[in-house]
C-alpha cells in the first residue's frame, strides 16, 4: 500500500544526505588549506563571518578558500533552506494522497526539530520517521479490549459509521469472520434501513457466516434496530453486536443527528468510522465530522488494495488523533488486516 | 459543493494582479502559492497543479512583456488553464435507441446513479429498462430491483446466476423493446487486470453505445490512475460524478476527466432518486472566478489600471524622483478603486501584508486627510517634501489650511519617505543592484510601520 511513497521518500532522504556529504567533503578540503593559517586569524574570521551574513558587500581580508571553509563548517539549516528542502518532500506526500493539513503538520514538526541545526547533526530519515510516527497511532489490541470488556459485561457493541459507499456492510462481514475465527460469537444489527437492499446485503452475509441478524422494515428507526439486537444478544449470550448504519454525508445535519441518536440509544463500546483509502483531502473533513458528532474510538480504512498510495491513513489519524484499527484489502472475508504502525513506517523504508 | 476557498484564492490572485503596479516576484510567488494550495486541497492532480504554477511564473517573469499586457496575459492564462482543467461542456446525445454500460470502483454509486438516470430519461419520454449484471456484491440485484421500483422502471435481473454473460442472453430479446437500456456492472478496481479483462469481455458482448465511468467526488490523487486505466481498457465516453453534495471539491475527479478527455455528463447531488443534474463547467468556472467570460475579466484588469499614471510613476522612478505629487497620484488611484485592501496590493512588497479590517477602515480615513493636506501644499513643497521636515511653520500652515493636524502631516511625510525608499529599491532591483533578500527585509520593516 505504501510502496510508492516509500520509494520516493527513500530517494529524497538519500539525495539530501548526499548533499550533506558533498558539503562535508568540501569542508575537509578546506580544512587542509586552512591548516597553514594561524589560530588567531581563525578566530578573527569567525566573528567576521557573522558580519558577513548581514552585509554581503563588506569585503573580508581572509583568503577566499578560508572564508568558504567557515561558512560550510558552521552551516546551519536556515528557514529558507528548510523550506526549499521540504518543498520536494511536500510534493511526494501530497502525491501520495496525504491531506494538505497533515502535510502542514509534518512540516511544522520537522521545522521545529531541524531549523538551526548544523547539517551534519541532521538525520533526515530519522526525523521524518519520527514525525510520521507521531501522527500515526498504534491501535490498542482489538481482541484484548473486547475480551477484557466481556469479563465485565456482555455484549460488546460496535457501531459502524461513514459516508455512502465506504464499505460498512462489507467490512462488518469481514469483521464477523475475524471475530468468529477468534472464538467470539457475533450478531448483526441491520440498522441501515434507508439504502435499497442494504438489509438484504447484510442478510446474505449473515447467512453465509451463519450468524443471527436483527432487522426491521425499511424506513424504521435505526436506533431501535440496534437496541433490539443488543437485547437479543443479552438474552442469547452473544459476545459482540455489530451495528450497520446507513451511509451519510458528513454535512447533512439531520443525518448526523440521526447517528448521534443511534449512538445515544445503543451506547456502543466502540465507535468506528469507515473511511476509504482512495479519498483525497475530504477524508479529513469526513473523519473530523464523525468524530465531533459521535466521538470515534477508531478508524477502518477500506479499499486499501485499490491504490498504492497510503496517505489517507496519515490524514485521518492526524485530524482525529484516533488509531486506525484495520485495513480492508480485498473482496474476500479474510481481507481485513490489523493495522500496524510499525509495519507501515518500516514499509516506508524509514 | 464548497468552492469558496478555491474561488477566493483564484479571485484574490486575479484581483492582486489587476491592481498591482509592479508584477514582482514576491507578488507572483504569493499568488501562485495560494492557488496551488487551494487546488491541492480540492484534490487536483499534483502534476497538473505544478505545471500550472510553472506556466504562471514563466509568463510573470518574462521581461519582454510589460505593464498591462502582462496583466492581461496573466489573467487570461489563469482563466484558460482553469477552463482546461475542468474540460468542455458536452451533452450526452442519445440516439433513438441506445444502451449505456456503467462501470467504476466499488461503492461509488453506480446502482443508485442508474436508477436516477433511468428516471431522468423516462421523464423525458424514453422507454427505459435497467439491466443488472453485478453478480459479485451480495444483494446488488435486490438493490437495483428496489431502486427500479422507486423509479417505476422495469429491472432485468437474476439473483442466482453468477455469469453476467448468461444474464445478458436471458434478456436479450425483451430488451429490444426498450429505447434506452442502462446496464449495471460490479464495482472494480481499474488496476486489477482480471476485473478489467472481465469488463472488456462484457463490453465486447454487449456492444453498448456508451460506456460511462462513475466516480465519486471525494476521490483523491488516485483519480487520474483510475480514469486512465478505464480509458485505456474501454475508451470511456463520459463520466458521472457522484456525492457532489458533500464537502469535497471534486477537483480530483473533474480534472482527471478533463485530462483523459472524458466529458462529465451528470453529477449526483443527493440521496433521493431525482437528485441528478447535468454538469456545466461554465457555471462552475463562473462560481470559481466570480466572472464567467474572459472579456469581463480583462475589462476588470483594464479598469483597475491607469496606464498613463503608471507610466509616469515608472518613469519617475527611473529618474530616481518621487514627489508627493506621485504619492498623491497613487492616493487618487486608490480612492478610485475604493479600499485599502487593494492599495496594499499596489505597494510593492506589501501585497502579502494582512491587516485586520478595522485597521483598514481607519487607514482609509487617514488617507483622505493626507490627500487634503497635499492639496494645501505649494508646488515646491510637493516636489521637495524634504523642506517641510525642517520648517515647522510650513507644516502648521498646511495643517491649518487642510483641516488636518501636524501629526498627520508628519506621518504622511514618514510614509512618503518610506515609499520613496522602497521605490529606489525597486529600480535598483530592476538594475540588479539590490537582491530579493533586502527587498523582503524592507517589506517587513514597512509592514511594521504601517500598522497604526
Amino acid at each position: 500500500m505504501f510502496n510508492s511513497l516509500k520509494k520516493k521518500l527513500k530517494s529524497w532522504v538519500k539525495k539530501n544526505e548526499e548533499e550533506v556529504i558533498v558539503e562535508t567533503k568540501k569542508k575537509e578540503k578546506a580544512t587542509k588549506s586552512a591548516k597553514k593559517i594561524k589560530k588567531k586569524t581563525e578566530k578573527k574570521t569567525e566573528t567576521k563571518k557573522e558580519k558577513l551574513k548581514q552585509s554581503p558587500d563588506e569585503t573580508i581580508e581572509a583568503p577566499l578558500e578560508k572564508k568558504e571553509f567557515f561558512v560550510k563548517f558552521k552551516k546551519r539549516l536556515t528557514e529558507e533552506k528548510f523550506e526549499e528542502l521540504f518543498e520536494e518532500l511536500q510534493i511526494i506526500l501530497l502525491q501520495n494522497n496525504v491531506a494538505y493539513s497533515a502535510v502542514d503538520s509534518i512540516k511544522e514538526t520537522l521545522a521545529e526539530k531541524l531549523i538551526g541545526k548544523t547539517l551534519k547533526e541532521v538525520d533526515l530519515s530519522d526525523e521524518l520517521k519520527n514525525s510520521i510516527e507521531s501522527i500515526l497511532i498504534n491501535p490498542p489490541s482489538f481482541l484484548k479490549e473486547i475480551r477484557d470488556s466481556l469479563e465485565v459485561k456482555k455484549p460488546f457493541v460496535i457501531l459502524f459509521s461513514g459516508i455512502n459507499g465506504s464499505g460498512k456492510t462489507t467490512t462488518i462481514a469481514k469483521m464477523t469472520n475475524y471475530l468468529q475465527k477468534n472464538k467470539l460469537s457475533v450478531c448483526l444489527a441491520a440498522a441501515d434501513t434507508f439504502r435499497a437492499a442494504a438489509i438484504q446485503q447484510l442478510e446474505e452475509h449473515a447467512n453465509k457466516l451463519k450468524v443471527p441478524i436483527i432487522k426491521k422494515d425499511y424506513g424504521s428507526d435505526p436506533a431501535s434496530v440496534g437496541f433490539e439486537a443488543i437485547t437479543y444478544a443479552k438474552k442469547n449470550k452473544i459476545d459482540v453486536v455489530l451495528i450497520d448504519t446507513a451511509g451519510r454525508m458528513q454535512n447533512k445535519d439531520s443525518l448526523m443527528k440521526e447517528i448521534e441518536k443511534i449512538a445515544k440509544v445503543t451506547k456502543p463500546d466502540m465507535k468506528i468510522f469507515l473511511g476509504e483509502s482512495i479519498t483525497g483531502n475530504d477524508a479529513t473533513e469526513q473523519a473530523k465530522s464523525f468524530n465531533e458528532s459521535i466521538g470515534l474510538t477508531g478508524i477502518i480504512l477500506s479499499k486499501a488494495d485499490v491504490d498504492e498510495k497510503g496517505g489517507t491513513a496519515i490524514s485521518v489519524s492526524h485530524v482525529t488523533g484516533k488509531p486506525i484499527l484495520f485495513l480492508g484489502t480485498g473482496q474476500e472475508y479474510k481481507d481485513l488486516e490489523v493495522f500496524d504502525k510499525k509495519k507501515i513506517v518500516e514499509k516506508l523504508g524509514l | 459543493m464548497v468552492l469558496d476557498k478555491l474561488g477566493s484564492a483564484l479571485k484574490g490572485g486575479i484581483t492582486k494582479i489587476s491592481n498591482a503596479i509592479f508584477i514582482d516576484k514576491k507578488l507572483i510567488d504569493g499568488i501562485v502559492k495560494d492557488i496551488q494550495k487551494s487546488l491541492i486541497e480540492a484534490d487536483v492532480n499534483i502534476e497538473l497543479v505544478f505545471a500550472l504554477s510553472q506556466k504562471i511564473k514563466k509568463l510573470a517573469y518574462d521581461e519582454t512583456i510589460k505593464g498591462i499586457d502582462k496583466k492581461e496575459q496573466l489573467v487570461k492564462l489563469i482563466h484558460d488553464e482553469i477552463n482546461l482543467l475542468l474540460g468542455e461542456k458536452k451533452e450526452l446525445k442519445l440516439p433513438k435507441k441506445a444502451s449505456i454500460m456503467f462501470l467504476g470502483l466499488y461503492g461509488v454509486g453506480k446502482t443508485t446513479t442508474i436508477a436516477k438516470l433511468g428516471l431522468y430519461y423516462s421523464k423525458r419520454g424514453r422507454k427505459v429498462a435497467l439491466l443488472g449484471l453485478d453478480t459479485q456484491r451480495p444483494a446488488a440485484m435486490d438493490q437495483l430491483e428496489q431502486m427500479a421500483e422507486k423509479a417505476k422502471l422495469p429491472a432485468f435481473i437474476d439473483k442466482k446466476e453468477k455469469d453476467p454473460i448468461k444474464i445478458i442472453k436471458q434478456h436479450e430479446k425483451e430488451l429490444k423493446d426498450y429505447d434506452l437500456v442502462l446496464i449495471d456492472t460490479a464495482g472494480r478496481d481499474g488496476l486489477n487486470k482480471e476485473l478489467i479483462k472481465e469488463i472488456e469481455k462484457l463490453n465486447k458482448k454487449l456492444k453498448p453505445d456508451f460506456r460511462i465511468l462513475v466516480m465519486s467526488a471525494d476521490i483523491g490523487q488516485t483519480a487520474k490512475t483510475q480514469a486512465d486505466e478505464f480509458q485505456k481498457a474501454l475508451s470511456i465516453d463520459g463520466v458521472i460524478i457522484t456525492r457532489m453534495d458533500g464537502t469535497s471539491k471534486a477537483g480530483g475527479a473533474l480534472t482527471a476527466c478533463a485530462e483523459t478527455k472524458a466529458p462529465v455528463f451528470f453529477i449526483g447531488v443527493g440521496e433521493q432518486i431525482h437528485e441528478i443534474e447535468t454538469f456545466n463547467p461554465e457555471t462552475f468556472i463562473q462560481r470559481l472566478l466570480g466572472m464567467g467570460d474572459l472579456a469581463s475579466l480583462l475589462e476588470h484588469v483594464k479598469s483597475a489600471t491607469d496606464e498613463k499614471q503608471q507610466q509616469r510613476i515608472e518613469d519617475r522612478m527611473k529618474e530616481g524622483k518621487f514627489t508627493l505629487l506621485d504619492l498623491y497620484g497613487q492616493l487618487e488611484q486608490m480612492n478610485k478603486m475604493g479600499s485599502m485592501d487593494k492599495m496594499l496590493g499596489m505597494i510593492p512588497g506589501m501585497s502579502a501584508a494582512k491587516l485586520p479590517k478595522d485597521v483598514l477602515a481607519k487607514q482609509e480615513g487617514k488617507m483622505k486627510h493626507w490627500k487634503n493636506a497635499i492639496s494645501s501644499m505649494t508646488e515646491e513643497e510637493i516636489e521637495n517634501p524634504e523642506i517641510l521636515e525642517k520648517q515647522t511653520s510650513r507644516i502648521k500652515r498646511i495643517a491649518h489650511g487642510s483641516g488636518t493636524t501636524t501629526t498627520e502631516i508628519r506621518e504622511l511625510l514618514k510614509q512618503y519617505k518610506m515609499i520613496k525608499e522602497m521605490m529606489g529599491m525597486q529600480s535598483g532591483l530592476a538594475e540588479g543592484k539590490i537582491d530579493q533578500k533586502m527587498m523582503q527585509k524592507m517589506a517587513r520593516k514597512m509592514k511594521g510601520k504601517v500598522r497604526i
